[in-house]
């Protein structure tokens, strides 16, 4: 089997048991401020006491576009968009789904794929979102 | 701290060129010998360079060093600085500051890049891979893209208003002897034009190009013997990005706001006394966002300013004389020291055929960079008056 890496386990959860994947935010303990991806330090407050916060896992699509001249070494047409999440999150992904089934505001949710090869080559695992069905 | 008034006294700027003939130094070196020509003064007077060049794509090592050696420097410092296509704009500022503060009497910044010869085709240019969007595949047409199709969303924008800057900016550029892009240009050739990323056509996106722009920095009293129209550089600005990664609006460029405002207030002059502006048009949306945050009409009015006529020759406020990014190529790391080459002609009256008329105050404006939770890494802001 292909040799996988998972983007990021810090806030990428794929449970071992088959249940759905989810992600994970980092909340500050003092201001309540959400962080995806990680950060060290609270951006508002400068607090260091960040805590996990898994999330819904469903969100809103902000904007998208569909890139048919990609990134060296990527495929396309590859679909990205800005996805706001209900904790008030906004995080930026690949988006499974057929481009005249874009539309904003539309209804997506969390699954994992490889979005890229790593620079040695191993299948890179990341969060991306498809439509509600 | 009190600044010292600072003037321009010499500009030079290599043809931007699709596939330049010289090597990355060399096209420093001849920018740099034009604006030591334009100012009349030897190299000899110049006590510092500072180099913008985007040193992640160029891979070049000590490239300020390579290009000032050889153009006869002594001895003198030599900088080189980053921000991606705010690079040169970068180092306008810093060789500014030198004046400004009262360091140097005499500095030059040169920006210079020649994608040519480490660009691939076929691919489009994305921020760094330690950066997580850039990552999960997104690339700066798309970026742009997305801020596209929201402001289409939010405030009625076309696709036919996208291809009319596009088009605007070529009409500007056919007489542009500095610009490799310059047959004119339909809206339907523009939409027809193979999708890059949805809703950008390859011609909604400015082209690759290889150049190098110097500008020569100086006191009023320096700039007064050399007798040539003065120039006086009314403000430096440099903002960055300020993190947030929940809700925000797409098309409000903040960065841009806030350089704008302390420009402005730099300077003493407001968006009415401008008369020309050359912006960061790396994708046609970009004037769309920036007639609203460089001042000149609100947030959501942009259409009504394009399509009023506004942003061109006869309007309020001419954007992108010389053609833009989108019609002179976006050298990337050259392309804020060439924006401020093209102002200080247009506010001497030397911009030939493209010169807009009676223009007084110019403004040039680069940003640069992806860095997630920003609109953008990096935003700069020069304004340029009589």
């Amino acid at each position: 089997m292909e040799e996988q890496v998972i983007y990021h386990p810090d806030f990428l959860v794929i449970p071992e048991g088959g249940e759905k994947p989810y992600l994970v935010a980092y909340r500050c303990e003092k201001c309540g401020k959400l962080y995806l991806p990680k950060v060290n330090i609270c951006l508002n407050c400068f607090s260091e006491d960040l805590v996990k916060q898994p999330l819904s896992g469903k969100g809103k699509v902000y904007s998208y576009t569909i890139q048919y001249t990609p990134q060296p070494g990527l495929k396309a047409p590859l679909t990205v968009g800005y996805v706001d999440l209900p904790e008030d999150l906004r995080v930026l992904a690949q988006i499974m789904a057929e481009p005249e089934q874009m539309k904003i505001g539309m209804d997506v949710e969390v699954t994992v794929g490889e979005i890229r090869k790593d620079a040695d080559g191993k299948s890179m695992i990341s969060y991306k979102f498809k439509p509600v069905e | 701290m009190n600044l010292r008034d600072v003037y321009v006294i010499g500009v030079g700027m290599t043809k931007l060129y699709r596939k330049a003939p010289v090597s990355i130094d060399e096209l420093g070196r001849q920018a740099a010998r034009d604006a030591l020509k334009d100012a009349g003064i030897e190299v000899k007077e110049i006590e510092e360079i500072v180099v913008g060049n985007m040193i992640g794509l160029s891979k070049t090592i000590c490239l300020g060093q390579r290009i000032g050696i050889t153009l006869g420097c002594q001895g003198i410092p030599i900088k080189n600085t980053e921000g991606a296509c705010s690079s040169s704009a970068v180092a306008a500022h810093l060789a500014w500051e030198r004046v400004a503060s009262g360091l140097n009497d005499v500095t030059m910044a040169i920006g210079v890049e020649c994608l040519s010869s480490y660009r691939s085709g076929g691919t489009a240019f994305s921020p760094d891979l330690n950066d997580p969007e850039a990552l999960h595949g997104m690339t700066m047409p798309g970026l742009y893209a997305m801020r596209a199709r929201r402001y289409m969303h939010d405030h009625g924008a076309t696709k036919e208003d996208l291809a009319t800057i596009a088009v605007k900016n070529r009409k500007h550029a056919t007489v542009n002897p500095y610009s490799d892009f310059r047959t004119p240009l339909t809206v339907e050739e523009v939409l027809n034009a193979r999708v890059i990323a949805d809703p950008f056509t390859l011609l909604m996106c400015c082209p690759n190009s290889d150049g190098g722009a110097a500008v020569i920095f100086a006191t009023k009293e320096k700039a007064e013997k050399i007798g040539k129209k003065l120039v006086r550089l009314a403000a430096s600005t440099i903002t960055t990005g300020i993190f947030n990664n929940s809700f925000r609006d797409m098309t409000y460029m903040d960065i841009t706001y806030r350089c704008a405002k302390k420009a402005y207030d730099m300077a003493g002059l407001g968006p009415e006394d401008v008369d020309m502006v050359e912006c960061h048009d790396a994708f046609v949306v970009g004037e769309l966002l920036y007639y609203e945050s460089l001042g000149f009409c609100k947030h959501g009015e942009s259409v009504e300013f394009l399509r009023r006529g506004d942003s061109d020759y006869g309007g309020k406020v001419v954007f992108s004389p010389r053609g833009g990014l989108l019609s002179c190529g976006h050298p990337t790391g050259a392309s804020g020291a060439a924006q401020i080459v093209e102002a200080t002609w247009q506010v001497r009256g030397d911009a030939g055929e493209r010169q807009v008329p009676d223009c007084k105050v110019a403004l040039t404006h680069v940003t640069g960079g992806g860095v997630y939770g920003t609109e953008n890494a990096i935003c700069t802001i020069h304004i340029l008056a009589s």
